[in-house]
C-alpha cells in the first residue's frame, strides 16, 4: 500500500513533471521565479491549494455531471483558494501580504485544473490527495531550480543574500539584465527540460 | 423525456446546488473574518504611517496595542484645503486633502501625505513623509500594491523605500520638480531629485514618478507654507486633531 501512494507523489515530482513533462504552469513559472522567495511562497501554496483541491473533486466525482464539470471544477477550486486567501488575511496577514497576487494565480493556474480534469475526476479521494502533493511538489521543484539561477545571474544573490563580492563588481562583473525578464526564464526552463529529458533517456 | 434533457436538467441542478454552497461557505467566512482583516488593514496602515517617519525601525514586530498606544501618542489626522490652509478633522470643506502630522512635544516635525496613485497593473498605496522644512523627503513606504513580485512589486522592499530618504522634491532654487525614478541607478547630477529604479520594472517607475508628482502638486499649497516657515516648528493647531484614518 505504501509503495503505490509513494509512486504516485514520485510520478509528479519526476517522470511526469507538470513543468518539465506536462508543461502545465508556465505562465507562472515565467511571472514568479525572479526572486528565490516568491518561488518558494508561490510553491507551497500551489502544493497546499492542489491537494485539497484533488481530494474535494475526487470526493465528488461521481455527483459531477460530465457536460458542466470543468466550470464545477473552477468553482470548487476558486472557493477554496478564496477562503484560504480570507482566513490568511484575517490571522497571518503578514503572510497574506508577501502572497499577494499569488493567491489570484492559483485559480488560473492551468496545474490544478489539469490535475483536476485528469486524475481526481477519475481516482480515489486519497490518491488524488497524492497526485496533488506529488506535482505540487515537482512544480515547485522546477521553480526554485529556475529561481535559484534567475536570481543568482540577474541579481547576484541567493534568497536575498548578496554572494557575488564587490570586488568582482569593481574590476566589471555585471548583472544579467535578461535574466530578471521572462525570455531568461524561458531559457532557463527549455535547458531544464532538455536536460531532465536526456537524463532520463540515460536512465532507460 | 429524452435522456438528453434530464442530462441537462440534472446539470443545471447541479450547477445550482454547487454555487449556492460555495456561495454560502464564502460569504460566511468573508462575514465571520470581517472585523478581524479591517483590525488588520488599519494596524497595517498605522505600521506605514509610523514608519514613513522612522519611529519604526524594519523588522521589529510591535503588537496591536503598542502600534495604537505609538499612533495616538505621534501622528495626528487634519486635512488641507486648497490654499493650504489645516482644518481640523471634523470640518466639512467639500475640497479637502487628508494630510498626517508628526508631532514632538507640540511642533510638528513631519508631515505624511497619503499616496495612491496608479501602478503598471493596480492601485499603489502608501505614505510619503516630508520634514517641516517642507523640501526634504523623510520616508516612503508602500502598504498595498499590484504590481509583479520581484520585479514591480520591489517598490515595497526596503532598498527601494530607504533609497528615497533625504532627497528632495525642490531644486537648488527652491522651485518644486517632485521625486522621480530615475531608469536604473542615479547619477550625481539627478541624485537630489531621483531615486534608483527597479531593474526590469521601467513602467512602475515611470507610473510612480507620475503619480508622486499630481500627488505631490496637490500638496503643494501647504508644502509652500513650510518652506516659507509660515506654518514652522512653532505653528499652533487649531481646532481638534483626530486620530482616526477613514
Amino acid at each position: 500500500m505504501k509503495n503505490k501512494y509513494y509512486s504516485i507523489i514520485t510520478e509528479g515530482i519526476f517522470s511526469n513533471n507538470p513543468v518539465a513533462k506536462q508543461v502545465l504552469g508556465i505562465c507562472s513559472a515565467l511571472a514568479v521565479t525572479v526572486k528565490f522567495k516568491t518561488a518558494f511562497v508561490m510553491g507551497f501554496s500551489l502544493t497546499f491549494v492542489m491537494m485539497f483541491s484533488g481530494l474535494t473533486i475526487s470526493l465528488l466525482r461521481n455527483l459531477i455531471p460530465r457536460n458542466i464539470r470543468i466550470i464545477a471544477e473552477l468553482i470548487i477550486i476558486a472557493t477554496l483558494v478564496i477562503i484560504i486567501d480570507q482566513v490568511l488575511k484575517a490571522y497571518l496577514y503578514d503572510i497574506s501580504k508577501q502572497l499577494s497576487v499569488f493567491i489570484g494565480l492559483i485559480i488560473t493556474n492551468c496545474i490544478v485544473m489539469g490535475r483536476a480534469e485528469s486524475y481526481a475526476l477519475m481516482n480515489k479521494p486519497f490518491e488524488s490527495f497524492c497526485d496533488g502533493l506529488g506535482n505540487g511538489i515537482g512544480y515547485s521543484f522546477i521553480l526554485l531550480v529556475v529561481a535559484f539561477i534567475r536570481e543568482l545571474l540577474g541579481s547576484g544573490s541567493i534568497a536575498g543574500f548578496k554572494v557575488i563580492p564587490d570586488y568582482l563588481y569593481k574590476i566589471g562583473y555585471q548583472d544579467m539584465g535578461l535574466m530578471l525578464l521572462a525570455p531568461g526564464a524561458f531559457i532557463v526552463i527549455g535547458l531544464i527540460v532538455w536536460l531532465m529529458n536526456s537524463f532520463e533517456k540515460g536512465t532507460k | 423525456m429524452s435522456e438528453d434533457t434530464t442530462e441537462r436538467i440534472r446539470g443545471v441542478i447541479f450547477a445550482a446546488i454547487l454555487s449556492c454552497v460555495c456561495g454560502l461557505l464564502i460569504v460566511t467566512t468573508v462575514s465571520t473574518l470581517k472585523d478581524r482583516q479591517d483590525k488588520n488593514i488599519l494596524n497595517d496602515k498605522r505600521i506605514n504611517i509610523l514608519k514613513s517617519v522612522g519611529l519604526i525601525k524594519e523588522n521589529i514586530k510591535l503588537s496591536f496595542n503598542e502600534i495604537s498606544r505609538l499612533y495616538t501618542e505621534n501622528i495626528s489626522s487634519y486635512y488641507v484645503d486648497s490654499d493650504g490652509e489645516i482644518l481640523p478633522d471634523n470640518s466639512d470643506v467639500s475640497k479637502k486633502i487628508k494630510i498626517y502630522f508628526y508631532l514632538k512635544d507640540g511642533a510638528i516635525e513631519a508631515y505624511i501625505i497619503p499616496i495612491d496613485t496608479r501602478g503598471l497593473w493596480g492601485k499603489i498605496l502608501g505614505y510619503l513623509a516630508l520634514q517641516s522644512d517642507g523640501s526634504t523627503i523623510r520616508g516612503f513606504t508602500v502598504y498595498s500594491h499590484g504590481e509583479t513580485p520581484g520585479l514591480g512589486g520591489e517598490i515595497e522592499s526596503k532598498w527601494f523605500r530607504n533609497n528615497f530618504v533625504g532627497k528632495k522634491i525642490v531644486d537648488q532654487q527652491y522651485d518644486f520638480v517632485s521625486i522621480s525614478v530615475a531608469k536604473g541607478k542615479t547619477t550625481e547630477k539627478n541624485a537630489e531629485n531621483y531615486v534608483d529604479g527597479i531593474s526590469g520594472a521601467t513602467l512602475t517607475g515611470q507610473f510612480l514618478t507620475t503619480g508622486l508628482k499630481q500627488i505631490l502638486m496637490n500638496y503643494e499649497p501647504v508644502s509652500l507654507r513650510f518652506r516659507s516657515g509660515s506654518i514652522g516648528k512653532k505653528f499652533k493647531l487649531g481646532g481638534s486633531p483626530g486620530n482616526n484614518e477613514k
